[in-house]
């Protein structure tokens, strides 16, 4: 089985996958203002 | 240590296997003991995971990590998100509908057995020896700094392990690494508090963030594309992405742990959780080390802080030569001292204090070339030394304790999900194809004895460890030789849907061979193996379907 056998894979969970991606850049501003700040 | 501290320490580190074989003991079939009882909820799963990621290692050597170099290691977690997304979207809704006990069992189903086989042989190679230094680690730490036999230490932290995986199989390790993980946020935020704590009263938090800000400590994000730099964001989305995404997707140990969750759901929320807590994880512990080197700031640190190695250096005769240095550290650190309680607005106060810091860390180079000299050259780096002193010199009694059970407990729970890992793979992957037809508890008992056996030889490969100059570098490589192979047969599998078992097969022996050989002949750094084994899989895969074996029948006849 690969992933050509099963396209619809991708299309579950996007709103979750998304909303992770968000919140980790989040992270990731916080953490680069934090640099700025203390630097 | 005191009483106090040897009660509480036993207390932890004993505790919770027996509450997990209180909880767990029955009698398993075999998808009870590979995978639970699918009763793990995500949050189990979730704790699970980031146990078995966060091994001894993390916990002793990053704070020591940010002591000398900053919080800038933090951007090598920065592609493990994008990584577990991808292994929530692709990797676990496969494992998860092909109903698999091992990821290798997938290449086996996708492939043929010869593929399959491979796959699991590399990951045991890799996995066998890492779980050896997993448990050497901590144990030449611990038994060189409290004074104990190393082979008891080695024992102490690997024999529980043993005894409790046997037994519970997966579900015990789930449960036992959920309590855990608990110990060790519990402990590593107790000793953030003191390091604060300890800090000089009229230094405010923010004032003591500005002071390391301006010696260079607090950089987290460079998005410099400088190639020299060790750790900038691009490095660390791209380097982490690969080494996440064969982590996470393609090492039993994790798979193991979020295929016993009780759904697709359970599985995929409990890696997501992992994906936004990682970071912000490390970054407290990194913080942890910088609010240790600020309290070194005030309070004179040791010159090397592995002193089992300096006091051998002193007996051998090196006594002066280390006594001068001692002199001029001491200088340098009281010099230091004086700028650091005036105001930070006097001119050229960063690049003075920058420049009394560099000198010291001169000095102590020097200290550790006149170690080597000595025949007195430590194991690991200085720097792993650093939290582990700090706390055992520093810390209240009982927490000092408490301390010393967080690197057990962190010790036990990646050990645990390796043992777990390695027995299964060995079982499933290897033992049940040539015995066949037999009862499920044949299995079950098949798979305890020969986690047993793994657990000898992580000891035995822990015995030996000695023989290795830098044992946490060593784990590292030997993952990066690895990893990338391994990662590039799954790529293969879920992506080039037109390449074939005996094509996978010999491009990945092809490519693990060249990476062996680039290894052994080039001073490439080691990261990159993980990119280079990964691609030549792929190409060398590619490249044999295309040519070699482009006739499907003709390659089943040769």
């Amino acid at each position: 089985m690969s992933l050509h056998d099963h396209p619809p894979f991708f299309s579950t969970w996007r709103k979750a996958y998304w909303f992770a991606v968000l919140l980790f850049a989040i992270e990731v501003a916080l953490l680069y203002a934090f640099t700025i700040r203390f630097s | 240590m005191n009483n106090l501290d040897y009660i509480v320490l036993f207390a932890t580190i004993i505790a919770i296997p027996l509450y997990g074989l209180w909880r767990t003991y029955n009698h398993p079939n075999l998808r009870e003991y590979l995978k639970g009882d699918r009763s793990i909820r995500w949050g189990t799963i979730g704790l699970s995971v980031m146990a078995t990621q966060a091994g001894p290692i993390t916990f002793l050597s990053m704070p020591g990590q940010a002591y000398e170099s900053g919080i800038g290691f933090i951007q090598n977690y920065f592609g493990q998100p994008f990584a577990l997304i991808m292994v929530c979207a692709v990797f676990v809704p496969i494992y998860q509908r092909l109903k698999v006990y091992t990821a290798y069992e997938y290449l086996g189903q996708r492939f043929d057995k010869k593929t399959r086989f491979l796959g699991g042989f590399l990951f045991l190679i890799q996995r066998g020896i890492a779980g050896g230094i997993t448990i050497y680690a901590p144990a030449i730490i611990l038994s060189a700094l409290l004074g104990w036999d190393l082979n008891l230490t080695i024992w102490l932290a690997g024999g529980f392990v043993i005894l409790y995986t046997v037994v519970g199989g997966t579900k015990i390790v789930s449960l036992t690494q959920r309590y855990q993980i608990s110990v060790i946020l519990i402990g590593m935020a107790l000793a953030f508090g003191i390091a604060v704590y300890r800090l000089p009263a009229d230094l405010s938090f923010s004032d003591a963030l500005g002071i390391a800000g301006r010696m260079g400590k607090l950089q987290a994000v460079d998005f410099s594309i400088d190639p020299s730099k060790r750790y900038t964001f691009w490095s660390g989305i791209l380097g982490g992405f690969f080494l996440s995404l064969s982590y996470f997707g393609a090492d039993q140990s994790q798979v193991q742990r979020y295929l016993a969750g009780n759904s697709l759901r359970a599985s995929r929320i409990g890696l997501l959780f992992n994906a936004l807590v990682k970071v912000p994880m490390q970054f407290l512990i990194l913080l942890l080390g910088v609010m240790v080197f600020l309290f070194y700031q005030f309070e004179k640190p040791p010159i090397f802080f592995n002193q089992p190695s300096y006091q051998r250096a002193v007996a051998s005769g090196h006594g002066p030569e280390l006594a001068a240095l001692q002199k001029q550290f001491d200088d340098l650190f009281e010099k230091k001292r004086v700028l650091l309680q005036s105001s930070p607005d006097t001119p050229n106060w960063s690049s003075d204090v920058q420049q009394l810091d560099a000198q010291s860390r001169a000095v102590r180079d020097e200290t550790k070339k006149i170690l080597e000299k000595a025949g007195a050259n430590p194991k690991s780096k200085d720097s792993d030394y650093v939290f582990i002193t700090f706390v055992l010199n520093h810390l209240p009694h009982g927490v000092v304790g408490l301390l010393v059970a967080v690197i057990f407990c962190a010790t036990m729970s990646a050990t645990s999900a390796v043992l777990n890992a390695l027995g299964s793979t060995t079982a499933v992957d290897f033992y049940r194809p040539f015995r066949p037809g037999k009862e499920d508890h044949h299995y079950v008992v098949a798979t305890r004895w020969l986690t047993l056996g793994w657990g000898m030889v992580t000891i035995a490969v822990a015995s030996f460890c000695s023989l290795v100059e830098n044992l946490i570098e060593a784990g590292n490589i030997l993952a990066s030789v690895f990893y990338g192979s391994i990662l590039g047969l799954f790529l293969v599998a879920l992506f080039l849907r037109h390449v074939r078992g005996s094509a996978v097969f010999f491009g990945a022996v092809l490519a693990q061979t060249m990476v062996i050989a680039l290894f052994l002949t080039t001073n490439i750094g080691y990261l990159w193996y993980n990119l280079i084994g990964c691609t030549a899989v792929l190409l060398f895969a590619s490249g044999l379907q295309a040519t070699v074996f482009r006739n499907p029948e003709a390659a089943s006849a040769k």
